[in-house]
């Protein structure tokens, strides 16, 4: 695949997103809801970017459009230059391949049914690709010991569990990882863990990191820069630093002003 | 749950068991041949040798019911086998594209068969290849492929909103690689539920279509037979209807107090406690 | 007002509470902080009297005058939704999605001996007191026409509806917005007559109480006043769990407790922390007691 050094890696242009709600008349269709309205962000090469935003502000909608999950009404994201929506599966290949994702739960994001080894190594088998000593070298790098892949995720707890999402992801080294609010799910003790151990492997593997989170103080220690969402729209963006100590949106503020943080209160 | 016997499971699974072991028995051994007519021993009573007594014709009961045993095995398997071959991909098909024509042409036709009487649709497959238990089987068979059909979709369903299914797609996996290797594994246990109920109900039809003689034909002993043949004795000889009526009953109670039991047994969420802080 | 004097809690075999005692004064707000398998929330429902089937509580816990543990369903059925009341983490399944919310507000004073008409119009007084804009108007909806907030305000409503005397919260802002959770918060603050608040959040709980309980493995680690508890953490998992609750800045590395918290029944022997404890040495293997006045803590080996 060629690489366009110059070009941003991920570039979406006026993103609408408009789901049908179930018809409730027999005559009327159901109404429209604008998950996402003119929705444009740009990442590049290396960069932590975060995305903001509490439930319904159109962050999930935005992050399966950009995974190419779902297709948008209209607009367009590109990927290293190559357009990605309106693309069958088949012709997503160099997508897959260059992008991968944590979910929230690693509870019901692993096939109960499935174990360790073929979950991380599933990926690759998607793509073809030979899995070889792969999955010990990556169950190494996450931190989990080797007798893991022969067991069931139901036999980890939370915190294990998002290890081994984070392993399966990395399987086909991929450029991106998009990770969808991966420490809410977990206890307050492992979830220091889990962000050292994403910090650390996007440094050593040199990757860009998409973040998702409801959380602006944990997108201040994970990413640069930040897109704060509601309603379906980006109300701003920039310097994660300078949106934090100088928000310029009134939700922002609001934001910023609702998370009760124990320094505010000892 | 934990610690308390699943007395469904346990009931069932005996019954079942016990249909099972009389049948595999009845291919080493039955106390008399069930097919030897006998004038002599003609509605013997019970005792000496023959536990349930003869029929009309001087046939063992006892020996009759184990090979019968045997019969209703045998078209519960072959009908049950048809409907989940052909009733679980459907489903799953329909499950996985819920919005499609295909999946709307799928539930469509399912209806249709659903609509259409399994007895009529027994009796025309006798009419035109002749009665016997393979038509038997095969009409209760496609008569069972809408529920499983359904079962399947429904599951399917249920599946397809999953983050597992999800991270599927999102690492690269096909719709056919997602269904055999997510959705099936997954909704192995509600089909396991629905074959054994499935199986209740396949005996009590084979039963019916040979009591109405489309069914299993003579000489080989069928429990429908047993009945429709102790019909005309019913007051005389109340005995001949009751073993076989009993051994519907028991079977058929069987294979329902197995799909409850496994229902719960295989059912994550009822199985595990959560100790949850 | 409330004496709780070694509650235990066990399911089977397994010991999921172990000897938990703690009081609540009327008019005080007491918070319970615990992780997943802490036995926050089982120290709850045992309270409550609606422990899961196969688990069972002994010890002792009086409201008053009143026993809530080991006394038959019946008297506690009187009790509940009475003298205390709960809400619940979850506001959508705790509602009957087909009742208007009004009447479920006021089936709980029907209940408890109200006549009917009386009911339904304390119903909307107290949708006012929660809050609720136009409560006349919330009265006739149905629960899936409210938001997550407005639906948890009315839980609210619904545990306040017979004047209890005690109030349990069991996380009841975690599946709100956060913009939302704050109004929740002070919203419980104001009415609550007197108030045990379990949660995961410690900056949550720091708003709300004046008296903390940290659980750990089925049994209470440090309790104290929560200035005391949250500035000098004696226990050393008190210590860890505020370390991991501050986000330092990009860059640097967050303080963690190492290993994960084990699945129920798979605790230590001897002090419930030292498998995870970086201090931990064969002194740990007794247990230690729950000492000290006031702020209390149990550790061989406290922070000083």
């Amino acid at each position: 695949m060629p690489t366009h050094a110059g070009t941003p890696l991920i570039e979406a242009v006026s993103l609408n997103r408009v789901y049908r709600r179930p018809r409730t008349s027999l005559t009327r269709p159901g109404a429209a809801v604008h998950a996402l309205r003119d929705v444009s962000l740009t990442v590049g090469r290396g960069e932590r970017y975060g995305i903001v935003g509490e439930s319904g502000s159109g962050k999930s909608t935005l992050l399966r459009l950009l995974c190419a999950l779902d297709q948008p009404t209209s607009g367009s994201i590109r990927f290293d230059g190559q357009e990605i929506t309106g693309r069958p599966e088949r012709r997503l290949r160099f997508l897959r391949e260059n992008l991968q994702i944590v979910f929230q739960d690693p509870m019901s994001s692993l096939d109960p049914r499935m174990r360790v080894r073929d979950l991380v190594a599933e990926p690759l088998a998607a793509l073809g690709l030979p899995a070889g000593d792969r999955v010990n070298e990556l169950l190494d790098a996450v931190g989990l010991p080797a007798g893991a892949a022969d067991r069931y995720p139901h036999q980890f707890s939370g915190g294990q569990r998002q290890r081994i999402a984070i392993a399966r992801a990395l399987a086909p080294r991929p450029k991106v990882l998009v990770a969808d609010e991966p420490v809410s799910a977990l206890d307050v003790s492992v979830r220091g863990q889990i962000l050292n151990l994403l910090a650390d492997l996007v440094d050593e593997l040199g990757l860009t990191l998409v973040f998702v989170s409801h959380d602006l103080s944990v997108v201040r220690h994970v990413c640069e820069t930040v897109a704060v969402m509601s309603k379906g729209e980006i109300v701003e963006t920039g310097p994660v630093d300078d949106v934090w100590a100088a928000p310029a949106h009134p939700y922002t503020r609001a934001l910023l002003q609702a998370v009760p943080t124990l320094e505010g209160l000892l | 749950m934990r610690g308390r016997p699943n007395l469904a499971l346990l009931t069932g699974g005996t019954l079942v068991g016990l249909v099972v072991l009389a049948a595999a028995v009845s291919f080493f051994w039955t106390p008399h041949d069930p097919t030897l007519v006998d004038a002599a021993r003609k509605l013997r009573e019970p005792g000496g040798g023959y536990l349930l007594g003869a029929d009309k014709f001087g046939r063992d009961t006892f020996s009759q019911l184990m090979v019968g045993a045997r019969t209703t095995l045998y078209v519960g398997v072959v009908a049950v086998g048809i409907a989940a071959v052909v009733g679980t991909p459907l489903g799953v098909v329909a499950g996985m594209t819920p919005r499609g024509w295909l999946s709307e042409l799928i539930m469509r036709v399912n209806d249709l068969v659903f609509a259409f009487p399994a007895l009529l649709l027994a009796v025309m497959l006798g009419a035109v290849y002749g009665p016997g238990t393979l038509t038997a089987m095969i009409a209760i068979g496609v008569a069972t492929v809408p529920a499983f059909a359904r079962v399947a979709r429904a599951a399917t369903l249920q599946v397809m909103v999953t983050d597992y299914i999800l991270a599927a797609r999102a690492a690269g996996r096909r719709r056919p690689a997602i269904a055999v290797r997510h959705v099936l594994p997954n909704i192995g246990s509600v089909l396991i539920v629905q074959a054994s109920v499935s199986f209740a109900i396949a005996i009590l039809a084979e039963a019916a279509l040979s009591f109405l003689g489309f069914g299993t034909r003579p000489p080989i002993p069928s429990w429908g037979r047993m009945l429709q043949e102790s019909q005309e004795l019913l007051f005389s000889t109340p005995r001949l209807a009751l073993w076989p009526g009993l051994a519907i009953a028991l079977a058929v109670l069987g294979f329902n107090l197995l799909g409850d039991g496994l229902r719960d047994h295989l059912d994550p969420k009822l199985r595990r406690i959560r100790a949850d802080g | 007002m409330l004496t709780v004097e070694g509650l235990h809690v066990r399911a089977d075999a397994v010991e999921l509470v172990h000897d938990v005692s703690f009081t609540i004064a009327p008019g005080e707000r007491v918070g319970l902080i615990g992780e997943s398998g802490s036995g926050k929330s089982l120290t709850a429902l045992s309270l409550m009297g609606l422990l899961p089937e196969g688990v069972t509580a002994s010890g002792r816990a009086r409201l008053g005058e009143r026993d809530l543990v080991g006394v038959p369903e019946s008297r506690v059925k009187d009790l509940r939704g009475r003298a205390l009341s709960m809400v619940f983490q979850e506001p959508m399944t705790a509602l009957n999605p087909l009742m208007r919310v009004g009447a479920q507000v006021a089936e709980v004073m029907t209940l408890h001996g109200r006549p009917r008409h009386e009911a339904r119009e304390r119903a909307v007084e107290l949708l006012e007191r929660v809050r609720l804009p136009e409560p006349g108007q919330i009265a006739r909806a149905y629960p899936h026409q409210l938001s997550g907030g407005q639906r948890q305000r009315v839980m609210l409503a619904i545990a306040l509806a017979n004047g209890p005397e005690l109030l349990i919260c069991d996380e009841p802002t975690t599946a709100l917005d956060v913009t939302v959770q704050k109004q929740m918060l002070d919203l419980i603050a104001e009415v609550a007559p007197a108030l045990l608040f379990i949660t995961h959040d410690l900056a949550v709980i720091a708003s709300m109480c004046e008296r903390v309980l940290v659980m750990y493995g089925g049994r209470v680690v440090e309790s104290g006043p929560l200035r005391d508890v949250f500035t000098r953490p004696r226990h050393r998992y008190t210590q860890g769990l505020l370390a991991a609750s501050r986000l330092t800045p990009r860059g640097t590395r967050l303080p963690t407790i190492a290993g994960s918290v084990p699945p129920a029944g798979r605790f230590p022997s001897g002090c419930v922390f030292r498998n995870r404890c970086p201090h931990a040495t064969p002194a740990c293997e007794t247990t230690p007691a729950l000492t000290g006045d006031g702020h209390a803590h149990a550790c061989w080996h406290p922070a000083d």
